[in-house]
């Protein structure tokens, strides 16, 4: 039993901004129909890394990380006929998701007001770079654009040094985290007054959000990877190429536990890095946490495939998929005890239309062969 | 109203909850706060605290006693449970305990803070230059990324309280939040074998690399030059018009392949731009973008997002005033938008003893 058990979403969405807050709500239960189509490719079936063939559609392992337990319908949203079926997905619905350029969904219309006249208690849940309003609605940005924005270039790095991006779209991971808050609160709402609406998440809000205790500093000041509430906080040299473990030291205590296990008199950067760079990164790990001082890893992408507490806690579920084979993909990050849900495979373009159209919709098994074979379903 | 209207939320932050039980307080919630007893600085507290009110422990009895009442409990002790809340909280209730790692894994129980949770997430290794240490994000993104996952959960709670009669409890690892947010470097691995490495403000795709971030008349702009034949075409287009293009006129980008061009070419390529970009200014660079569609976003300072007329607009930033001490800051304060939210309390409140809590009540 998932938490979200019965509840119905409508999913528009592509490529990661949208697709990541579905995946969160399939995960707990809710089902998903992710409505694409051959004609206008969610951007993410062509991301990498790639099972095989990069031209086969269903072989972005990308695509199938952020698509976890959902069921997919191809829709031509350009197609009349296909608008058709998408309102009467729309009519099933409890929440409709998009994070279409500005003004899509009102074109092909299924704009807020549109979708009301459809079912009056819908939810509508968009997310954007700047979000629906405000001089820079419609602003179309690319991966890093909310980093950009919201201060997180500029923050990042060293006093003195210039901007730095990201090493991903972290405004594509925020934001849906904020897309999948808000459709929760909008469900609580609903159930309270029966009232439906419009969400609008932009991406450069929740990433302002998120480093909300810089802006709340009278002069905001970029610190690398020191932080002055603490005795000892940053990145220190471990035995071979390129490998680093952080440490952070709260209190005398864990400072004089520091002193002991490293064999040095103070701690200051230069005895630390000395001190750290004779030892293994995870040995030091479990030497510093037994002695009860908060240190680090610094993990790369092999180190966090291999992880053995990530794997003690089910962290990468082994889902077999049709052409990725035996693969792994990310669970939540918690366990509701109660209702734990579960996480499925990502689905294969188009691989549920005639059980969600016909069997679940209860369309005409007769016409929807027929939209399927002159491209509406497509 | 608000969504969360009347629901009384016992938060015992360590870090861990901060950014959720603010998240929930910022939707209506009744959202009573203990803070750890080495707390956190007045920023800090700011950002994170404003609109719940705070408990001050004066009595663990009255603690626990709101805990049994309460309709979610956000527990983000780091160091142990020090009140005993898993002993009291009833049947009805939404316990989410946030732990810095899995209850029963081998790191179960290791001290845990923002910034080592970070370098367990696989993504500091891949931020910062390739001859430097690596880089933490700004602010404390381990914590927030918890945070939100913990508001998450406990709304997901909600909703399976609505449909069973009955609260539950749930386990929240950190370091999975943290890894959660790292959708490229395992994946990465997994299928092609690479592990990632820092590459600076350099974007790596195939067997070159194109800048990020350039330096231009008054500040940075971000941009790239990646396979996107019409956005090539549309910066290529502007430095025509003012005699700039030099040999990208000469280009067919629609079969050239930018990954798969050599590195001193690109170098050749990027100079022309970087002069560019160089003698114009912030606003020029971001109109053209907007205009014909470059991808290319100015680079905001802080004190740039503040002014910003959009954000002004959105009433992103509130003003949020200390009890005690009068002190003011200018935060974040909704969290998206919506026709039927209120604003919250935009306070951070003087300590109540939780033995004199009167909230909650009807």
């Amino acid at each position: 039993m998932g938490a979200l058990d019965g509840l119905k979403i409508a999913d528009f969405s592509w490529v990661g901004a949208g697709p990541r807050a579905t995946k969160d709500l399939a995960d707990n239960g809710a089902t998903v129909i992710k409505i694409e189509s051959r004609k206008r490719l969610d951007l993410g079936r062509m991301s990498p890394p790639f099972a095989g063939n990069p031209k086969d559609v269903d072989g972005s392992a990308f695509f199938a990380q952020t698509n976890t337990s959902k069921q997919s319908v191809t829709i031509n949203l350009s197609d009349p006929r296909g608008i058709e079926i998408a309102k009467k997905l729309v009519a099933w619905a409890d929440v409709v998701v998009e994070n279409f350029g500005a003004g899509f969904m009102e074109r092909i219309g299924l704009g807020h007001q549109a979708l009301k006249e459809i079912k009056p208690n819908i939810i509508l849940a968009s997310v954007s770079v700047a979000g629906r309003t405000g001089p820079m609605a419609g602003f179309r940005g690319y991966g890093n654009s909310a980093a950009a924005h919201s201060g997180h270039a500029w923050l990042t790095g060293e006093a003195g040094s210039p901007p730095q991006m990201p090493p991903l779209a972290y405004g594509d991971v925020v934001a849906p985290m904020f897309l999948t808050v808000a459709i929760l609160a909008a469900l609580e709402h609903r159930a309270r007054t029966g009232e439906g609406q419009h969400i609008d998440v932009s991406q450069i809000e929740p990433m302002v959000h998120v480093i909300a205790d810089l802006y709340a500093q009278d002069e905001v000041e970029k610190t690398g990877n020191d932080d002055g509430d603490f005795i000892v906080h940053g990145v220190f040299p471990a035995l071979g190429e390129d490998q680093w473990i952080a440490i952070a030291v709260e209190n005398d205590v864990q400072a004089q536990a520091l002193k002991r296990e490293l064999g040095i008199a103070n701690l200051d950067r230069e005895a630390i890095s000395t001190a750290t760079s004779a030892h293994d990164k995870f040995s030091l790990f479990d030497r510093l946490a037994a002695a009860g001082v908060p240190a680090g890893p610094v993990l790369d992408g092999k180190n966090v495939l291999e992880n053995p507490e990530l794997a003690a806690a089910g962290h990468f579920v082994k889902l077999d998929h049709p052409v990725m084979g035996a693969s792994n993909m990310p669970a939540p990050p918690y366990v509701l005890h109660g209702t734990p849900g579960k996480v499925e495979r990502a689905p294969c373009l188009g691989e549920h239309n005639r059980e969600v159209l016909i069997d679940m919709l209860g369309l005409d098994a007769n016409h929807i062969e027929t939209l399927i074979s002159e491209g509406s379903l497509a | 109203m608000s969504m969360l209207a009347g629901l009384g939320v016992l938060e015992i932050a360590d870090g861990m909850t901060d950014v959720g039980g603010r998240m929930l307080a910022e939707l209506g919630a009744d959202v009573a706060v203990v803070l750890p007893e080495t707390q956190a600085n007045r920023t800090r507290r700011l950002a994170w605290h404003h609109g719940k009110t705070i408990i001050s422990p004066d009595d663990p009895d009255a603690i626990r006693a709101l805990a049994a009442k309460a309709d979610v409990v956000l527990d983000g002790q780091r160091e142990g449970d020090r009140f005993g809340l898993g002993e009291v909280v009833s049947d009805d209730t939404i316990y989410i305990r946030v732990s810095p790692f899995s209850t029963n894994g081998p790191y179960a129980g290791r001290p845990a803070t923002d910034l080592t949770l970070f370098a367990l997430s696989g993504l500091m290794h891949v931020t910062g230059d390739p001859k430097r240490p690596p880089l933490k994000f700004p602010g404390q993104q381990a914590y927030a990324l918890s945070g939100i996952q913990a508001a998450t959960a406990a709304l997901l709670g909600l909703q399976a309280r609505r449909r069973t009669g009955k609260g539950q409890r749930a386990d929240l690892s950190a370091f999975q939040s943290a890894v959660l947010s790292n959708y490229r470097e395992a994946l990465m691995y997994e299928w092609t074998g690479r592990i990632g490495r820092r590459h600076g403000n350099l974007l790596v795709r195939g067997k070159s690399g194109v800048r990020q971030v350039w330096p231009c008349k008054d500040g940075y702009v971000t941009w790239s030059m990646i396979d996107n034949p019409s956005m090539m075409r549309a910066v290529v287009s502007v430095l025509e018009e003012k005699g700039a293009a030099g040999e990208l006129s000469q280009i067919d980008w629609d079969n050239t392949l930018v990954a798969d061009t050599p590195q001193e070419t690109i170098e050749r390529w990027q100079a022309i731009i970087a002069d560019f970009f160089a003698s114009h200014t912030r606003e020029e660079l971001g109109a053209w973008s907007l205009k014909t569609g470059w991808g290319l976003s100015v680079i905001y300072s802080p004190q740039d997002v503040r002014d910003s007329e959009h954000l002004k607009a959105r009433g992103l930033f509130v003003e949020v005033v200390d009890e005690e001490t009068g002190a003011t800051a200018s935060v974040p304060g909704p969290l998206f938008h919506s026709a039927v939210m209120d604003a919250p309390r935009r306070t951070l409140s003087r300590p109540v003893p939780a033995s004199g809590f009167t909230g909650w009540e009807g």
